[in-house]
């Protein structure tokens, strides 16, 4: 189990920022991913790896009306 | 359409080019002034000035950026307002401003640099294009 | 032109520090003219823009007034950084009135030329008091010195025209054209309670008027009410200091670097020089917060129909400066050039129509079940010349269709328009009776708090679900965002002080998305923050999206990115560098909150700043019906469940529909409470006279509001 945002979300073997963006249906491009308080660029999303028990931030900086 | 050019193989960084613009326009040795800048790197000699590509006509937060007959890219000192916009939106920071002026300057090919330098490196190129 | 009934010649003042000094009192039942003096306590307490209209309306006003009643005001200002030429969004011009919908101040700003050239003409703020017998205009000359009030009936009434002609006829020739700038209404508005204010800057390169409003509220009723056709300002001579700043240096410097900023980051962030701010739509329907039809859901598939691709690729304009102020480099007011009418009075001509913006196609399209661009776009004009408010409209709108969807209402008792979801012919017509004043669109004009009461009393609709569905919170509409999953929305709009405008606090994403607010106390420290925080930009005369819609590429390393610690600098340093003053980050929030708290406890004093007035429709706090339960069946069961410990699985749907209300609701107070203790007010929404002397806005006038209701 990782948690995403604060919230428990399950972990599968292989998961990557990438695939946990799209998975959640992350499409805003404006994020900032933050992977156990590091930070994680934007061109590392696919090789970043996703371990079990990780705790992921993904801000959204939506800046709305 | 005229644009300054600069042969680096010929510069020798006097900075005559700078001291002649500066004092043209604005009465002082000032390189802040000088719309032509030489930039040193381990004894070559870079100059950067207007390309007169025109990326800054159309963002021209005022309409004051234009073509002139010879396609030298011009400001329209009754029309700027100086807000600066072209000097942060130029790719070539080549648009140059000081606080005590009104409105920003560039290099608008008046071959008074290429008079004042001592080798020919500068040269006013006019190329064919003519349409404006 | 119309006779001249009165001209004023004055000595225009030198703007020192961002201040002239002076404003400008026109009351149009007497034609009187009066210079006022500025005062240290108005500028120390008011700072400017929204706090200074508050402040002249409050001593324009009685409990007493009414919207319509002569003494009401409108009262624009700018503020001190208005009008400064070097960083992006300085021409924004706050307007404050009584409001037609609720009944208590609103203000709304506006971008366009009108504030700075009225700045520059020598004025700090204006007030329009009055009401004249016969249609007038009134014009300001600010370089010599001229006020002068002349007939105005046989201008035409819409907005494209009447701008276009004043414009044309204020200045001497076409260079001169971009030193006119209009304040007007338009058809619709002297039918409903709706009415906008356009506020127009001539465009050079199109060679025409181009508009932006002051929306919210209805202003631009109160305008026609007091039978003002337009106000005009001309200012010749626009320089980069006008304001006399104390430090032109840094305003330089600053402005550079985020000219700097738009140019490098801007195709790669928001897109804003492309679209404006647009820019969300396909964002807002992916995440399940398009306001779709009458915000039932969050989002529709055919959202791709409308999306900002379309537009940029299809029908906006590309590549020209469309700034609504010198030196705004974001550049986002975006218009779509020869677009041709298919419907109204106008119809075949082809007209510039300034947009979309994003409540537009939200509001316009989505909320309406219009997934048609060119629909949309039509949608935009006629609203735009007719001056109607498009937000109020569209809100109210989807209010109608689903009382008729739903049966509460029939064809029949709508003069036989057709207002189902998506007919946006039917759509048109009523934007066109609203401007003819005639047919159903003369009662649509009214907004959605009286026709709850109108259908409730004459068409007999079922007036609960009436009040579930109907979105205004003390007389005004909900702006264009779909909400009901966040409880920090739900706040920041229904305790917003003017009414549901989501320029309080927009933390959609933050409580959602990003889940930064999980508790109460953190939902109420944002409900603090970010109204204090955006009551600022009125304050001094700045547009808020560069503050936000664009952020520098190192932004993500901050502790607190959402807050764009680099632009709330570069406001700090351009505020002081004009003003000459030494605020930090604590000042700008607290000159923010003398204003807030003055607003809050002008609504008290005119009869809705209390706990009963903060209260939202349940649209907003969750699924009214059955279908929306089901469209979000998984999330709203596991709330069951986890949150409240039930079992879904045994209930039936309008049990469960009726145990996460009652839970919502109670959350929903349960919020109520930790904003009022974070904004020093009472339980009943008070402020408190502890947090007033604070702040040092313990004024006996406001203490008078507050001791009898403690």
């Amino acid at each position: 189990m990782i948690k995403v945002n604060t919230e428990d979300y399950p972990w599968q073997p292989g998961m990557t920022v990438r695939s946990l963006l799209d998975e959640r249906l992350f499409t805003f491009r404006h994020i900032i991913v933050r992977v156990n308080g590091e930070y994680v660029p934007e061109e590392h999303f696919d090789k970043s790896a996703i371990h079990d028990e990780d705790d992921v931030i993904v801000l959204h900086l939506m800046a709305g009306g | 359409m005229k644009v300054l050019t600069h042969k680096q193989e010929l510069c020798t960084g006097c900075l005559d080019c700078e001291v002649a613009c500066s004092q043209a326009y604005f009465k002082t040795n000032d390189p802040n002034y000088s719309a032509i800048r030489i930039i040193e790197n381990n004894r070559t000699y870079r100059a950067r000035k207007c390309t007169q590509c025109g990326e800054c006509i159309n963002m021209c937060t005022a309409n004051a950026i234009y073509r002139d007959r010879n396609g030298v890219v011009r400001i329209d000192k009754k029309k700027c307002v100086g807000c600066l916009g072209c000097v942060g939106f130029c790719s070539e920071l080549v648009m140059f401003y000081a606080d005590d002026l009104d409105v920003p300057f560039k290099c608008i090919a008046c071959n008074i640099c290429t008079k004042a330098c001592p080798t020919g490196a500068l040269e006013v190129l006019v190329s064919q294009v003519k349409e404006f | 032109m119309g006779a001249i009934l009165k001209q004023y010649s004055y000595t225009p003042e030198k703007i020192i520090r961002g201040y002239s000094g002076k404003s400008l009192y026109i009351n149009v039942s007497d034609l009187r003219i009066e210079e006022k003096e500025l005062t240290d306590f108005m500028k120390e307490k008011f700072i400017g823009g929204k706090g200074f209209d508050l402040w002249y309306l409050w001593n324009a006003v009685t409990p007493e007034t009414r919207w319509n009643s002569p003494e009401n005001e409108i009262v624009m200002s700018v503020g001190p950084l208005g009008g400064i030429t070097q960083y992006s969004g300085t021409g924004k011009t706050l307007i404050a009135s009584i409001s037609p919908l609720t009944g208590i101040p609103i203000d709304s700003n506006a971008g366009g030329y009108f504030g700075p050239l009225l700045k520059f003409s020598g004025w700090d703020a204006f007030e329009l008091q009055g009401k004249s017998d016969k249609d007038i205009i009134i014009f300001i000359d600010g370089n010599n010195g001229l006020i002068q009030i002349e007939e105005g009936e046989e201008y035409p009434e819409d907005t494209h025209l009447l701008a276009e002609e004043l414009t044309s006829r204020f200045a001497v020739d076409e260079n001169d054209m971009v030193n006119v700038s209009v304040v007007c209404s338009g058809s619709a508005a002297k039918h409903g309670y709706m009415g906008m204010l356009n506020f127009s800057f001539y465009d050079p390169r199109r060679k025409l008027c181009r508009f932006k409003q002051a929306a919210r509220g209805g202003l631009g009723t109160i305008l026609r009410d007091k039978k003002v056709k337009a106000l005009v300002v001309k200012y010749k001579g626009i320089t980069p200091n006008l304001n006399n700043a104390a430090d032109i240096s840094t305003i330089n410097k600053v402005g550079v670097k985020y000219h700097k900023e738009m140019h490098d980051l801007d195709s790669k962030q928001n897109k804003m020089r492309q679209i404006g701010t647009a820019n969300t739509v396909m964002i807002m329907s992916q995440y399940d917060l398009l306001p779709t039809r009458n915000f039932q859901t969050g989002g529709d598939p055919e959202t791709i129909k409308i999306s900002p691709q379309v537009f940029i690729n299809e029908w906006l304009t590309q590549g020209l400066h469309d700034g609504c102020w010198y030196g705004c480099t974001m550049s986002c007011a975006k218009c779509a050039d020869h677009f041709l009418l298919t419907s109204g009075p106008y119809a075949g001509e082809r007209v510039t129509v300034d947009g979309p913006e994003y409540e537009c196609v939200a509001g316009l399209g989505a909320n309406l079940g219009i997934f048609d661009p060119q629909a949309i776009l039509e949608e935009n004009f006629y609203c735009d010349t007719y001056g109607i408010d498009l937000i109020s409209f569209a809100t109210c709108t989807a209010f109608i269709m689903e009382c008729y969807q739903r049966g509460q209402i029939t064809q029949e008792q709508m003069g036989g328009l057709d207002l189902r979801f998506g007919n946006k012919d039917a759509v048109l017509e009523l934007l066109h009776q609203m401007s003819r004043g005639e047919g159903f669109g003369k009662l649509a004009g009214l907004g959605t708090r009286k026709l709850k009461k109108i259908f409730v009393e004459e068409f007999g609709a079922d007036p609960a679900l009436l009040e579930d569905i109907g979105m205004e919170v003390k007389g005004l509409e909900y702006s264009e965002y779909a909400h009901k999953e966040s409880l920090a929305q739900q706040g920041g709009f229904a305790m917003a002080t003017k009414g549901p405008q989501h320029d309080e606090a927009w933390l959609i994403f933050m409580d959602m998305v990003n889940k930064q607010i999980p508790t109460f106390e953190d939902k109420a420290n944002a409900l603090y923050y970010f109204p204090m925080f955006r009551t600022w930009f009125g304050l001094v005369g700045l547009c808020k999206l560069p503050w936000n819609d664009i952020v520098p590429s190192d932004n993500h390393k901050t502790s607190e990115p959402a807050k764009v610690p680099e632009h709330v600098q570069n406001y700090v340093d351009i505020f002081n560098a004009v003003t000459g003053q030494n605020i930090d980050n604590d000042e700008l929030i607290l000159q923010s909150e003398r204003v807030y708290q003055f607003q809050r406890v002008f609504s008290v004093r005119m009869g809705k700043g209390e706990r009963k007035d903060d209260y939202a429709p349940y649209r907003s706090l969750g699924p009214v019906s059955r279908e929306e339960y089901l469209s979000r069946q998984e999330l709203y069961d596991k709330q069951l469940r986890d949150l409240q410990g039930l079992e879904p699985e045994s209930m039936n749907l309008d049990e469960k529909i009726a145990k996460l209300r009652a839970y919502r609701e109670d959350q929903y107070e349960q919020l109520m409470d930790a904003v009022y203790r974070r904004r020093g007010w009472t339980m009943n929404g008070i402020p408190t006279p502890e947090r007033l002397k604070e702040i040092g806005m313990d004024l006996p006038m406001l203490l008078e509001v507050i001791e009898p209701k403690l």
